[in-house]
């Protein structure tokens, strides 16, 4: 998959994490099966462009699909925006959470990062889900290091919906910074090691459930698959029912928007 | 109950100035409790331990009239619905033997036909000279299974003359992400993220993040969860006056409201439903003491004490 429009390091990132994902879990995925125009798409006035790329999972895998997108979009202000994302959705013959990493960019100096391990259960419900999941994972530790590096804050996202459907100890980072070279340091030396050490976490730990630890309960197996589809439904009606007939016009906003919901299951 | 108690009490640094003691002076508003206390004499015969704990020795006058407030609101705008506090005596004031911690807990149960389940106002004091110096009030009001609505929680936790963590939150009953629709009406229509926002433009005013995932994830996303830091004590008298106390009053005005007066029809509700709150209240009522007081009390007040205590607590709050 390609990232154009970024800068170097950004785009060498999300390589990285599409290569990881890909490579481990191989013979799980199923090859992208998306018509042409739904993995590349314009506003016919040429001022967005995206790209998406979902492999869904083989039916005995954990997996229900993994999605890498990216969107350029030209503002008014005459800079663009550029948003990145990688996520990994699981099915219901896991309770295990999701993986996201997610750079969006408007300006040359300054970025929001998203990274989060998204919890599938209702954690003061599940308090154990949060001792099995996260408590002895790296996920806290990068974000405290993360935010002790100058030019790195914290950053609260406008919607209380995408704030409920994190983790505690997701990072949701603003980076700030004088000057360009500074931001691609910090990606290189903090935010990359973080998003990689975060995916091979996932990769290890969820994604890979050996099949003891995967036999769940029918009513468990069903609030799974209530609150997966309430997530997606819900970030899919905020999210791109809302921005893309803006950026991209209504006909492929909504060709796009139906191939999403097709594969998020929530048509 | 003191949520993030044990978590502050390890993860801020001790107060190295010594220990300075607010005394609060008689004033006007002693005058009205006592004056509302007398004409109440007869439903609530725990007079003089209601008192004590209103008294909210060892906090500064501000401090301790947002609490008065905060707490008498409460109790009026809910009397006929609250039970006398049937707390036993020695659970409603306590210490430690060698005097380094003192308590005082307030619970009052809601009629069995009300919407509250209970309401607790406590306040801790920790002090070893030169060691550490910790004053923590707090209230909460909890709902019961009749209604699905939020539970109400002003909390300040103080380490030094000059930093104070708030918590203020309406915390929810329901998992967000499976019901949208709380979020809408309890959190969207009631702008409740606003006073979050306002309070973090002063620029004494950071976010605070809990040592503890579970006590992140048991507030709402519109949590106002805040340190403030300042240089001069006179400063954050100011902050808790001017931006601290109005919020704090707000947004328990939009409990009352909202929340712990639900009208009949909108609180029919299903057994299943009423079975998931059930399991969710206990579930964290159940970890917040394991937490916080389990893992606090019996180091603070000594073991006799504590477990007294905490039977106490846990009997009220039904996860014995």
């Amino acid at each position: 998959m390609e990232f154009p429009y970024v800068s170097a390091t950004r785009r060498q990132l999300m390589v990285d994490l599409v290569s990881m994902v890909e490579d481990h879990l191989q013979s799980l995925l199923q090859p992208c099966s998306l018509p042409p125009d739904v993995r590349n798409f314009k506003n016919p006035n040429g001022s967005a462009e995206a790209s998406l790329h979902i492999r869904s999972g083989e039916k005995s895998s954990p997996i229900d699909f993994v999605i890498g997108s990216w969107i350029h979009c030209k503002i008014p202000t005459g800079a663009s925006l550029n948003i990145t994302t990688i996520s990994t959705f699981l099915n219901s013959s896991t309770r295990a959470p999701n993986f996201t990493f997610e750079v969006i960019q408007s300006s040359p100096t300054s970025l929001v990062i998203i990274l989060d391990l998204l919890p599938r259960k209702d954690l003061v419900l599940h308090p154990e889900y949060i001792k099995e999941f996260y408590q002895d994972t790296a996920l806290e530790s990068h974000r405290q290091s993360l935010l002790k590096v100058p030019g790195i804050k914290p950053y609260v996202s406008p919607s209380l919906f995408v704030r409920s459907g994190f983790s505690p100890a997701v990072s949701v980072l603003k980076l700030d910074v004088e000057e360009e070279e500074r931001l691609e340091e910090i990606m290189r030396d903090h935010v990359s090691p973080a998003a990689k050490d975060v995916l091979m976490v996932w990769l290890e730990r969820c994604a890979r459930e050996e099949d003891e630890k995967r036999v769940m309960g029918e009513e468990e197996k069903r609030e799974l698959e209530r609150r997966d589809k309430s997530f997606r439904k819900k970030n899919v009606e905020d999210d791109l029912e809302l921005k893309f007939p803006r950026m991209f016009g209504e006909e492929v906003s909504s060709r796009v928007v139906h191939a999403i919901k097709e594969a998020f299951g929530v048509l | 109950m003191a949520m993030i108690f044990c978590n502050t009490l390890y993860s801020s640094s001790p107060s190295l100035s010594p220990l300075t003691s607010f005394r609060t002076k008689p004033s006007r508003f002693s005058k009205k409790l006592r004056a509302r206390v007398q004409f109440r004499s007869m439903e609530d015969h725990d007079d003089h331990l209601r008192l004590k704990f209103m008294e909210f020795p060892y906090v500064t006058a501000t401090r301790k009239q947002l609490m008065v407030d905060l707490m008498s609101t409460l109790e009026d705008r809910l009397q006929s619905q609250l039970l006398p506090c049937n707390l036993p005596p020695e659970a409603r004031s306590f210490k430690n033997p060698n005097g380094s911690a003192e308590a005082s807990i307030h619970i009052r149960s809601g009629q069995k036909s009300s919407p509250i389940d209970f309401v607790i106002g406590s306040w801790i004091h920790c002090t070893i000279p030169n060691v550490v110096s910790l004053n923590i009030t707090s209230i909460s009001a909890f709902l019961n299974s009749s209604t699905k609505a939020p539970n109400f929680v002003v909390e300040l936790i103080q380490s030094s003359p000059t930093s104070l963590v708030l918590i203020l939150d309406l915390p929810h009953r329901k998992d967000l992400v499976l019901n949208p629709d709380y979020l809408k009406e309890y959190y969207q229509d009631t702008n409740l993220d606003s006073h979050r926002q306002s309070l973090l433009k002063l620029p004494e005013i950071n976010p605070y993040v809990s040592p503890s995932l579970f006590v992140r994830s048991a507030f709402s996303p519109a949590a106002s969860m805040l340190k403030i830091d300042v240089e001069e004590e006179g400063t954050l008298e100011e902050i808790l006056r001017d931006h601290v106390s109005p919020a704090a009053k707000e947004v328990l005005g939009v409990w009352l409201e909202r929340c712990a007066v639900e009208e009949e029809e909108k609180r029919v509700m299903g057994v299943e439903e009423k079975l998931e709150l059930e399991r969710r209240d206990k579930s964290f009522r159940k970890k917040s003491i394991e937490e916080d007081l389990d893992l606090q009390f019996p180091r603070l007040f000594g073991e006799e004490v504590s477990s007294r205590v905490i039977h106490a607590i846990k009997e009220a709050f039904g996860v014995l």
